[in-house]
């Protein structure tokens, strides 16, 4: 399993486009974070704003590792490779694993290193523009790692996504319609059909809801929420799965 | 050693390989051959795997290909040109299959050597052209110094000398014992590699043979003669029924034995300066099997088109 997750990692940062993707992925949180930092009036600083900077920068990178992961399968396909993937290791659920585990490990420790440099660096500049009272809070530390957790899971979704898609941009734009178009519009219709409740349920709200810095107003709290997003990226990963063992490469 | 039986591989409706039973022998070249369509690509896919098949088995040294630990170091297999990654450069693409099945990056570097690539390793494959994809593709098959090697059309693309190469090349992996199944429409390149050959037709076996056992069985065969009193010779073969074609200063002698001819000729005095017994190539006798069992025929115009003055 090892040289197995070695040899993914390798396919994964020869790529260029993966490579680009990531630095994209970093540099957007980190460049809002900083902006808002140096322009914004020190007066109006609280203990909230690195962080809600961050989170809410962050979770364009969620979708960015989305794409990565997507990009990881359904390239393969397009290029041909999945057959020499195959072909060395014909085990296919070993194979999918491994896939993912390589992009668990390269989306959390990406999204971990865009927290810490950005509320590093979103703190110190604050500090020395000469903001007044405290800069970070309590909640701030479950709400990063939450994010750390969603961006995980995103990313592993848009894998399981590109295994049943195949084809890149397909992959790609059901990744960015569901939460953009999809969860809007099926809530919508059935919010006026039941009632508001009916948003709770829809994934990727209910996912990125996680990473509001303040949990108390969330149905499911914090980890429930992940947790929620979590049950649904486990079983479009299983279906995937399954479609990835039966069909010919 | 290979065993496939009764392999069966069904695409919705179309039955692209129909209970196939075959060996491939170590120490052995065998040719893969069948008209388009026929289902060779496909059966290959079958056997590693990478298309589920609907019944039937391919074994490898008794193990079916799902139960192989480290598969390149057992089987060797070219599809598609390699199927490697446009954007990847040649060693890495060698490197991230080299280190799946725990292959040193040293084997990357002495594979890339052997087939010639070693100046381009780091270029990009989507700069390489069809052949130089083909020779990365091999470089795939050696990494795992493999005991049976399967390869789908592979010298498609390669120049002469890259295509003498790879006849040399798997005669002589044969010649270490390894079992070598390779498909191909270049008869007369088979002709001088293969040992064995398997022909199948809409996807079901024709036959299954040595090289020199499928020509003698299906190509025509001819007696050709050189005599000053041609004439006489072919009018006395011409009144036993025999088909003569007549050239110059040369008969061919259809559906006759040498010996016939020699001795009608000596029954009445003709003098005889050439009598020789002619075989059709491999190639003769592939059309002459598969002629049933050609899917998409080509056809030649006849009729110009648009001459209208
Ligand atoms: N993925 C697929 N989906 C549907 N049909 C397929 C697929 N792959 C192959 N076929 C069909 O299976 C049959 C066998 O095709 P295959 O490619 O194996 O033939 P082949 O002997 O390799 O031909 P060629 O000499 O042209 O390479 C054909 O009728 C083809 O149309
Ligand atoms: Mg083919």
């Amino acid at each position: 399993m090892i040289a197995l997750i070695r040899s993914e990692w390798l396919k994964l940062r020869t790529v260029r486009s993966n490579i680009t993707m990531a630095c994209f992925a970093v540099i957007l949180p980190l460049a809002i974070t900083l902006l808002t930092t140096v322009f914004i009036d020190v007066y109006s600083v609280d203990d909230a704003t690195v962080s809600v900077v961050l989170l809410g920068s962050g979770s364009l990178s969620v979708l960015l590792f989305g794409i990565i992961g997507a990009l990881a399968i359904t390239q393969e396909y397009s290029q041909g490779t999945i057959r020499l993937t195959l072909a060395a290791n014909p085990h296919r659920i070993r194979a999918y694993v491994a896939k993912g585990i390589v992009l668990a490990i390269l989306s959390g420790g990406l999204a971990a290193f865009i927290i810490l440099v950005g509320n590093t660096a979103g703190v110190a500049i604050l500090d020395s523009r000469g903001a007044v009272g405290k800069l970070s809070n309590g909640d701030m530390g479950q709400a990063y790692l939450a994010l750390i957790a969603i961006g995980i899971l995103v990313s592993l979704l848009g894998m399981a996504i590109g295994t049943l898609t195949r084809n890149p941009p397909s992959a790609v734009t059901v990744l960015v319609l569901w939460p953009l178009l999809f969860e809007a519009l099926i809530g919508g219709l059935l919010s006026v059909a039941f009632s508001e409740s009916i948003f709770k349920w829809l994934p990727f709200q209910t996912g990125l809801n996680a990473l509001r810095l303040e949990d108390y107003e969330l149905d499911f709290g914090r980890w429930g929420s992940v947790g929620y997003f979590g049950l649904w990226i486990l079983t479009v990963s299983m279906f995937a799965l399954v479609r990835f063992k039966r069909r010919d490469a | 050693m290979i065993t496939v039986e009764g392999l069966t591989k069904k695409y919705g409706s179309t039955i692209a390989v129909d209970s196939l039973s075959f060996t491939v022998k170590p120490g052995r070249v065998t040719g893969f051959l069948g008209p388009n369509g026929s289902g060779k690509s496909t059966t290959m896919r079958c056997m590693i795997g990478l298309d589920r098949v609907h019944s039937g088995i391919a074994l490898f040294d008794g193990k079916p290909y799902q139960e192989l630990k480290k598969p390149l170091h057992e089987v060797g297999t070219l599809l598609d040109a390699g199927n490697a990654h446009s954007g990847r450069t040649a060693r890495n693409h060698l490197r991230w299959l080299a280190m799946s099945n725990g292959v040193s990056s040293k084997r990357v570097d002495e594979v890339l050597e052997l087939v010639g690539l070693m100046d381009v390793a780091k270029k990009r494959v989507g700069q390489f052209s069809l052949g130089m994809k083909q020779r990365l593709g091999l470089a795939a098959v050696l990494l795992g110094d493999p005991k049976v090697v399967i390869l789908d059309e592979p010298a498609n693309g390669l120049d002469p000398e890259g295509i003498r190469w790879i006849r040399e090349m798997l005669k002589h992996l044969a010649s270490q014992g390894r079992s070598v199944l390779v498909s191909s429409h270049l008869l007369s390149e088979m002709a001088l590699m293969a040992d064995d050959l398997i022909v199948i037709g809409k996807g079901r076996l024709i036959t299954e043979c040595t090289v020199p056992d499928f020509v003698n069985q299906y190509a025509k065969k001819w007696v050709v003669v050189k005599s000053p009193q041609l004439t006489s010779l072919v009018s006395l073969a011409q009144e036993q029924g025999m088909h003569v074609s007549m050239g110059s200063n040369l008969a061919e002698f259809h559906g006759a034995e040498a010996a016939m001819i020699g001795e009608l000729a000596a029954k009445n005095n003709v003098v005889l300066h050439e009598l020789s017994t002619q075989t059709g190539s491999l190639e003769d006798a592939f059309l002459e099997v598969t002629a049933d069992a050609v899917q998409y025929h080509g056809h030649a115009e006849t009729q110009s088109k648009g001459v209208a003055s």
